[in-house]
């Protein structure tokens, strides 16, 4: 065989792998399918599972005293049969945790599906221009609190939404998804892609500061002006529909302008029964989404959380009364000092955060307080954020 | 012996989509596609109880059972009228709108000539790139190692062939 047939070959094995690799069912078929499956098992089989994640639930947790195991499991049981009946939500077999669109609110079952979680945290804030929210300052000093607001949580558990980490193969499914093809694979990065009018990359979850799976569109010079009339908010819209990029998450926009320029985000919200929709927010308390940046009309980037599947299962989380004591504990010992300034809180909300955990990140429910106070003529604003799931079902 | 077993649920996970790409070099429409991966699993799973790990690997199992899925659909379907539709580029009615974004990937075309080849060849560039070792390939298509490797490298080149022909 010639060398260049060798070469021809080798290229169409490559293009081979490209296509079985990039071709997968449509969005939603998988859990779709599983769902089905999960409703055709025998009773007798869904029992036996029910049994069987019920006793792995007890291994896991050896340090419960045995009375209390005893006394527990008349109530898991009942609700474990529940679960894997199909009546309640999941029946996902070994996980008992369903796969729940961010958009749904989640249905209440089992909790503690994902096994005890770790907390998030707030962490200084770094920047401040791009802000699309919060116009003060943080103040990373001590701080007295005080709290003057109302906090209502009508509910007892909230939805803790978790995603696996994406590997190369998702990055180049969601870049086909695009029509744009593989380029390169640079560090730091699952994949750098490209197509006729747009450069694209995709990168896996970053640990600190905590990010999620994110895109990265940059359009090349070849892109025009938007063809939609509206405000930069519709204009964003218009161009992630253009590429099927439209969030499928419930969001609100906000668009901060400045002359030609403008920066649009469409901010993150999870659905969360009895509560309705609590914002995603970084780690320095601001909401974030998908921001795409427009100058006079013109797209010049987009970055935003990478489509992924979230599964979720429902936790308890604390009341209203123990996160306002936590969010005012969270204050130096002896309370106000000299020098010391006074905050007081006055607004709290119920927030989603993202807690980087290896092989699988969540997306766990936090109370965040905040309020202002202003020290040397200078106002700042002072936030608290507190884990809303319950301590028990923490592990740090 | 159920420690020598993943959880369903994760092989389904891990292989939910090389199944499908397996299926669908086969089959003329992702809709045949779906519904054939579906007849995989539900076999898959109702079977899942009775797999041993020591004899075989989860992947050669699933892709044994997608094989024999994928010709029960044939002989079901008619391959005549497959290959008809195929060669002369007919879209197959009632194609589910959201398989929309499927036909946007670029590879179809490729994967089309693959269907087109005849049946161990088709079989052999589907297992083996789907990820499956010659040996496993060997195993399902009933002939040893080398003989896997041979037919595989007599498929490439006949869908090289195949491509240059359509793009001539």
């Amino acid at each position: 065989m010639s060398e260049p047939e060798d070469l021809e070959l080798e290229g169409l094995q490559r293009q081979l792998d490209d296509a079985f690799e990039t071709t997968r069912p449509r969005a939603g078929f998988e859990d779709e399918l599983w769902t089905r499956m999960q409703a055709r098992r025998p009773a007798v089989t869904r029992l036996r599972d029910a049994w069987m994640g019920l006793l792995q639930g007890i291994r896991e947790v050896p340090a419960v005293p045995l009375a209390a195991v005893a006394a527990v499991l008349v109530v898991v049981l009942g609700a474990g049969v529940l679960v894997y009946s199909g009546l309640g939500h999941g029946g996902a077999g070994s996980t008992a945790a369903g796969r729940e669109s961010a958009l749904q609110p989640a249905p209440l079952g089992a909790a503690g599906a994902y096994g005890r979680l770790p907390s998030p945290v707030l962490a200084p804030r770094t920047a401040g221009p791009n802000s699309v929210t919060a116009p003060t300052a943080d103040y990373a000093g001590p701080v007295a609190l005080t709290w003057t607001g109302k906090l209502g949580l009508n509910m007892s558990t909230a939805p803790v939404f978790r995603y696996q980490e994406p590997s190369s193969i998702d990055a180049d499914q969601f870049a086909t998804s695009l029509g744009a093809i593989l380029v390169s694979r640079p560090a730091g990065f699952l994949g750098s892609y490209q197509t006729t009018d747009l450069s694209v990359r995709v990168r896996g979850t970053i640990q600190s500061p905590a990010s999620e799976p994110t895109f990265i569109l940059l359009p090349m010079a070849s892109v025009g002006a938007i063809d939609a009339a509206g405000g930069p908010a519709d204009l964003a819209l218009v161009f992630l529909a253009e590429h099927s990029l439209a969030p499928s998450w419930q969001y609100t926009s906000a668009a901060v302008v400045s002359g030609d320029v403008s920066k649009v985000t469409l901010l993150r919200q999870f659905g969360v029964t009895g509560y309705g929709y609590a914002n995603l927010v970084d780690g320095s308390g601001e909401p974030y989404g998908i921001e795409v940046d427009l100058k006079g009309g013109v797209p010049t980037a987009a970055t935003g959380p990478l489509p992924l599947n979230l599964d979720s299962a429902p936790y308890p989380i604390i009341s209203a009364d123990e996160a306002v004591r936590s969010a005012l504990a969270s204050a130096p010992a002896g309370g106000a000092g000299i020098g010391v300034p006074t905050a007081t809180l006055t607004t709290a909300e119920l927030v989603y955060t993202l807690v980087v955990a290896g092989d699988h990140s969540f997306y766990e429910p936090s109370i965040l307080f905040s309020g202002t106070f202003t020290v040397s003529g200078t106002k700042y604003v002072k936030r608290v954020l507190v884990p809303a799931v319950d301590p028990s079902q923490r592990s740090s | 012996m159920v420690a020598d077993r993943p959880p369903f649920e994760d092989l389904y996970r891990a292989y939910l989509g090389r199944i499908y790409a397996y299926v669908r070099a086969q089959v003329a429409s992702s809709a045949d596609a779906e519904d054939i991966t579906a007849q995989v699993f539900m076999n898959a799973y109702q079977a899942y109880a009775r797999f041993e790990a020591r004899n075989t690997t989860p992947a050669a199992w699933l892709f044994r059972i997608a094989r024999n899925a994928t010709l029960d659909h044939f002989r079901a379907h008619g391959r005549r009228e497959r290959l008809r539709r195929t060669i002369e580029h007919q879209p197959v009615a009632e194609e589910d709108p959201s398989g929309v974004a499927e036909e946007r990937i670029q590879y179809r075309a490729l994967l089309g000539q693959v269907a087109q080849l005849p049946e161990r060849q088709r079989d052999a560039i589907s297992l083996r790139h789907s990820g499956l070792s010659f040996e496993e390939v060997g195993t399902l298509l009933k002939c040893s190692e080398d003989a896997a490797k041979m037919l595989y490298h007599r498929a490439v080149k006949a869908l090289k062939e195949a491509v240059e022909k359509e793009t001539a």
